[in-house]
């Protein structure tokens, strides 16, 4: 039987309720494990031990009695800190919100919870999931489980690192210019941008309203379709949330690609930002591979990288502003150097570059869906470099913008990342998929085509 | 932007004290300000909406 730590959720789940491993036992390989591995990878900012080994004594006790809660009873879960949790603080790895105790779960956190995961913890991110890896903060920053002298992307850095590190099989993270799709890149994960709306906001804490999504990351792209169909939902409270109808996420994931049409956008990493030679051969190597199993390729042309950036960043750092602005004036010192920077931005951007911003978005997610009028999926670059070094401050400034994530943040299009193989160096390359609103179920569709094709999900960090 | 100019944005945003601590972030922040509104494009048509338009009677 597969290591205890290496379980999917799906697995996990299933060998709960059929009482084949004991939650109990569960929680105590990935506690060890934990307290093995943390200290090197910084991936929990609170890890809630003590809550969560009673919660699987108590998913023992149900799942005994007949009584099982719902399709992830007994598996444990991490949560990026700027989720709120009940009782624990939601610090979003700042000094600024050090005491700030949760009075409620968040939307998505209940749902989990409703569905029978227990939650572990609080997983490390970057500054108010903005600030990039700094070592000016309360906590140190996680790192990469491939290489832990190597950065595993962010802002949902800790989700990512716990994850390939076998300290969880599932965690959540949000994403506003890639956060879950970084590090689902750095560290060989897959992580999933929903279509806006379709995962609450509600008790998660804003960097921008516009752009803010919540969403599942895991080692599978199976556990991916199974975490969004808990997560997902109409929230009434939520003024973005869209109501969407009921997706059967897993129903085609081992449905065949044949005939699939499939967008590369080549010029992303070609011409607009070129990338890493290893990484353009494993984007490649994809298109080959879906080629290969009966897909039709051809190439799609998207406005550039550059715009698109540009466009997020106005909008971002105008939200961000509006929601610092008084604690940057009041306490700026309380930021580390990295968030200080990135949220003072808005401070310099006018009234009327927001508003041209939210136009030219209008276009782009114009643009965007002409594309996929003509196709059923996108396939694109994620990251254009493998992760560098955490303590190379200049290559890490380097190389976090040289990514295309940010499109589909601007134009709310599902995207989903993974790894397409390893560099020379033994660090995850990426890949992304996107697709039309509300079609996730054909983002995992291509996804686990890809995933069945390499064996990816069974590829884990050498730790 | 010139010194001058983000000293004087700087104070209208109340960021004083950013200002006196830590003047090479602010001058950061300024510059990443002033390069992305530059990188982004105008609005071909001066009549696009903004995205998403007001639609009353839906959502709240």
């Amino acid at each position: 039987m597969t290591d205890l730590h290496w379980l999917s959720a799906a697995d996990a789940a299933r060998a709960i309720a059929t009482r084949k491993v004991s939650p109990v036992d569960l929680m105590k390989a990935l506690l060890d494990r934990i307290s093995r591995l943390d200290p090197k990878l910084n991936a929990f900012i609170r890890l809630d031990a003590e809550a969560a080994m009673s919660a699987a004594k108590a998913a023992e006790t149900e799942i005994a009695a007949g009584r099982p809660r719902g399709q992830l009873h007994g598996v444990p879960v991490g949560i990026k800190d700027i989720i709120d949790v009940a009782g624990l603080p939601t610090t979003c790895h700042s000094k600024v919100l050090i005491d700030n105790i949760a009075t409620a779960d968040a939307v998505c956190v209940e749902r989990l919870r409703g569905a029978g995961a227990i939650v572990l913890g609080k997983l490390s991110t970057h500054e108010f999931a903005i600030g990039g890896p700094s070592f000016d903060l309360p906590w140190p920053p996680a790192r990469n489980p491939w290489n832990p002298d190597h950065h595993p992307g962010g802002s949902s850095s800790g989700s990512g690192a716990g994850l390939a590190a076998g300290m969880f099989p599932m965690a959540l993270g949000s994403d506003t210019g890639g956060s879950v799709r970084n590090p689902a890149s750095a560290c060989g994960i897959v992580g999933l941008k929903p279509t806006y709306g379709l995962v609450s906001r509600r008790g998660v804490f804003p960097l921008s309203f516009t752009l803010d999504h919540v969403g599942p990351m895991t080692r599978t792209v199976a556990d991916n379709a199974l975490m969004l169909g808990v997560i997902a939902g109409h929230d009434p409270l939520d003024p973005g949330s869209a109501a969407a109808p009921e997706g059967h996420y897993a129903a085609g994931l081992e449905r065949k690609v044949r005939g699939l049409r499939v967008g590369f956008i080549r010029h992303f990493h070609e011409t607009d930002l070129p990338a890493d030679p290893e990484v353009a051969a494993g984007l490649k190597e994809v298109a080959d591979t879906l080629k290969s199993l009966g897909a039709e390729v051809r190439d799609i042309r998207l406005p550039s990288l550059g715009e698109f950036g540009a466009v997020n960043r106005v909008i971002l750092q105008s939200e961000a502003w509006a929601i610092h602005g008084q604690w940057l004036r009041e306490r700026p010192g309380d930021y580390g150097q990295l968030a200080r920077r990135r949220l003072m931005a808005g401070a310099f951007m006018g009234a009327g570059d927001y508003v041209h911003a939210n136009r030219r978005r209008l276009e782009m997610i114009a643009s965007v869906e002409e594309a996929l009028r003509e196709v059923d999926v996108l396939l694109c670059a994620s990251a254009m470099d493998p992760p560098c070094r955490i303590d190379d401050t200049a290559e890490v400034e380097r190389t976090y913008p040289r990514q295309a994530r940010t499109p589909f943040n601007v134009t709310g299009h599902p995207a989903l990342a993974m790894m397409s193989g390893l560099s020379s160096g033994g660090l995850p390359l990426s890949v992304q998929f996107v697709s039309r609103y509300f079609a996730e179920a054909t983002l995992y569709q291509v996804a686990r085509a890809w995933e069945r094709a390499t064996g990816l999900d069974g590829k884990h960090a050498p730790i | 932007m010139d010194k001058a100019t983000i000293e004087l944005l700087a104070r209208r945003a109340g960021l004083d004290k950013a200002l006196a601590e830590h003047p090479e972030d602010v001058a950061a922040a300024a510059a990443q300000a002033s390069g992305s509104v530059a990188r982004m494009k105008a609005p071909a048509d001066p009549r696009a909406e903004p995205w998403p338009p007001m639609k009353a009677g839906t959502g709240l």
